[in-house]
């Protein structure tokens, strides 16, 4: 069977100079999928982007993207993925044309000018692709820059932080674009510190201060939290904490009894944003539990 | 990766359009080294004299203002694009030192040849020269070769640069080039100490060439004397090339 794994990482450690930027990360990216690295500022989201596109050499540990070595491999690797960092970096007083066709070059890109239109056709800016970039608003900035990481059709994306500073209806239709491109074969990697979002990813590294804390679908990651259920038997109500309750609802009710007097169940979710906190407050308890020994 | 000229070339075009819409870059670097030899021209006709041949000082002079400004605009533009994070981009699309900077080139020379163009022709204009179109042209090559170089300074400097800031502490050592160079005093009448830095000055290598040729040299006849300023060129693309990285 063919592997469709696009990320493999094994123990990865980064340190620059004392600080420990990431502290033996170990993951793996399937291709078709969005992977999303949803951590607070600080956490070691964009040293793992820039380590996965080979911008900066990891300290140990093993990491190959597309079965490249991203260290060593730069070029071939390069070819063969896009990357939108978290400022747009365009060259403001050109065109969306001129930008997207610069970075196509750097690719040598066949069919460019069509290329080109595509792209802008993807983004939405077809109508102003002639204008200079400095009379856009941030998140037109954004749409050239994500059309500038896709021109040479890429079989990875890395996007860092690429909905931060824009509007809410801008950002669905940019997570509509990122699904548009999961479901063409396309692996993308995103970083985001914006909780909604990270529901929209088909699987999710949490990360604080440089440590994994957990690596799994957001469904199965809502699902092991804790749910607070509430069982109604006329006024009378009893409560009930459980974890993973969708499995832990049936055996819950034969044990209460389900029969007519059931009059209202309800369930308390955790939200994904109360899953991270959590997970980061037990990191920070166990860390200084460990600073005490 | 091997360098590919039309990556390079894709570099160039784009710095070409960018300088068409960048009318305040081009201006500066057109007109304030003609403004400034004006008033060079204005200094020495108060301080005129039967006995001082101006010659002597305002080509070198105008030689210095070409070779600040150009290498100011230069480190400043490149450190621009870092800190708006396109040379991170270009890097990670695929474009390689060799290119990043040879496309840059290509680009700058074209302002490099108008520039000099102009500022010779102001000269002969203002202080009436008057020699030949041999020795312009010489005086022109030298212009025009000590202009790349400059460039090629600005980019180096621009790669110990993290922002626009950081350029302005190298803005003195510029300045001082111009006494270590000799075009205000014979570089044999600094101290003995000192003597050594002048020869890491691009200036002193200019000024020693154009005094050459005011003399009445002619270029092809030392053809050492010629190759000095390619070579001491050839040596910063090099380092250039050696610091110029990948990082934020």
């Amino acid at each position: 069977m063919r592997d469709r794994t696009s990320i493999h990482i094994q123990n990865l450690h980064k340190h620059f100079g004392k600080v420990q930027a990431l502290k033996g990360i170990s993951l793996a990216v399937d291709s078709g999928q969005i992977f999303g690295l949803l951590g607070p500022n600080g956490a070691g989201k964009t040293t793992l982007i820039r380590l996965l596109i080979g911008a900066i050499q990891p300290t140990s540990g093993t990491l190959s993207v597309l079965s490249l070595n991203p260290g060593k491999q730069k070029s071939a690797l390069r070819q063969q993925i896009g990357y939108m960092p978290q400022s747009p970096a365009l060259y403001e007083d050109l065109s969306p044309t001129d930008n997207i066709r610069f970075f196509g070059r750097a690719h040598q890109t066949g069919k460019l000018t069509q290329r080109v239109d595509e792209v802008l056709e993807f983004v939405g800016l077809s109508q102003r692709a002639h204008d200079p970039v400095y009379k856009f608003s941030g998140g037109m900035k954004q749409r050239v820059s994500l059309a500038c990481a896709l021109v040479h059709q890429p079989k990875m994306l890395f996007l860092d932080e690429p909905t931060s500073g824009i509007d809410p209806k801008l950002r669905e239709a940019f997570w509509g674009h990122f699904r548009e491109l999961t479901s063409a074969g396309v692996a993308i990697v995103v970083s985001t510190h914006q909780m909604d979002e990270a529901l929209y990813c088909d699987k999710l590294a949490i990360l604080h201060e440089g440590v994994l804390l957990a690596d799994d679908t957001p469904s199965k990651l809502l699902w092991n939290s804790r749910a607070k259920i509430k069982i109604w038997r006329g006024p009378e109500v009893s409560e009930h904490e459980v974890t993973n309750y969708p499995a832990a609802l049936p055996g819950l009710l034969q044990k209460e009894g389900l029969d007519n007097a059931i009059s209202r169940i309800e369930v308390e979710e955790d939200r994904l944003e109360t899953i991270v906190l959590r997970m980061i407050n037990e990191q920070i308890g166990e860390k200084n539990k460990g600073d005490r020994k | 990766m091997i360098p590919s000229i039309k990556r390079m070339g894709a570099i160039a075009v784009r710095v070409l359009k960018q300088l068409r819409h960048d009318h305040r870059f081009v201006a500066i670097s057109l007109v304030f080294p003609l403004a400034i030899i004006y008033f060079i021209k204005v200094v020495f006709d108060a301080l005129a004299s039967p006995f001082f041949d101006i010659s002597i000082y305002v080509i070198p002079y105008a030689a210095f203002i070409v070779h600040f400004i150009t290498f100011i605009l230069t480190a400043i533009v490149l450190v621009r694009e870092r800190t708006a994070g396109t040379l991170a981009r270009m890097f990670i699309s695929g474009y390689n030192q060799i290119e990043i900077i040879s496309g840059y080139l290509v680009a700058y020379t074209v302002l490099a040849t108008v520039q000099s163009l102009m500022v010779l022709l102001e000269l002969n204009l203002l202080f009436e020269l008057g020699y030949g179109i041999m020795v312009m042209a010489e005086m022109y090559l030298v212009m025009w070769l000590l202009s790349i170089l400059s460039m090629a300074l600005g980019m180096l400097v621009s790669n110990f640069a993290r922002n626009e800031g950081q350029v302005f502490p190298f803005i003195p050592l510029v300045v001082l080039s111009v006494i270590l160079s000799g075009i205000i005093l014979p570089v044999e009448q600094l101290p003995e100490w000192s003597q050594i830095l002048s020869y890491l000055t691009p200036l002193y290598y200019t000024n020693e060439v154009l005094q050459e040729l005011i003399k009445g040299k002619a270029l092809i006849d030392d053809v050492t004397l010629l190759l000095r300023l390619p070579a001491y060129g050839l040596i910063i693309l090099v380092m250039v090339t050696v610091t110029l990285r990948e990082r934020d």
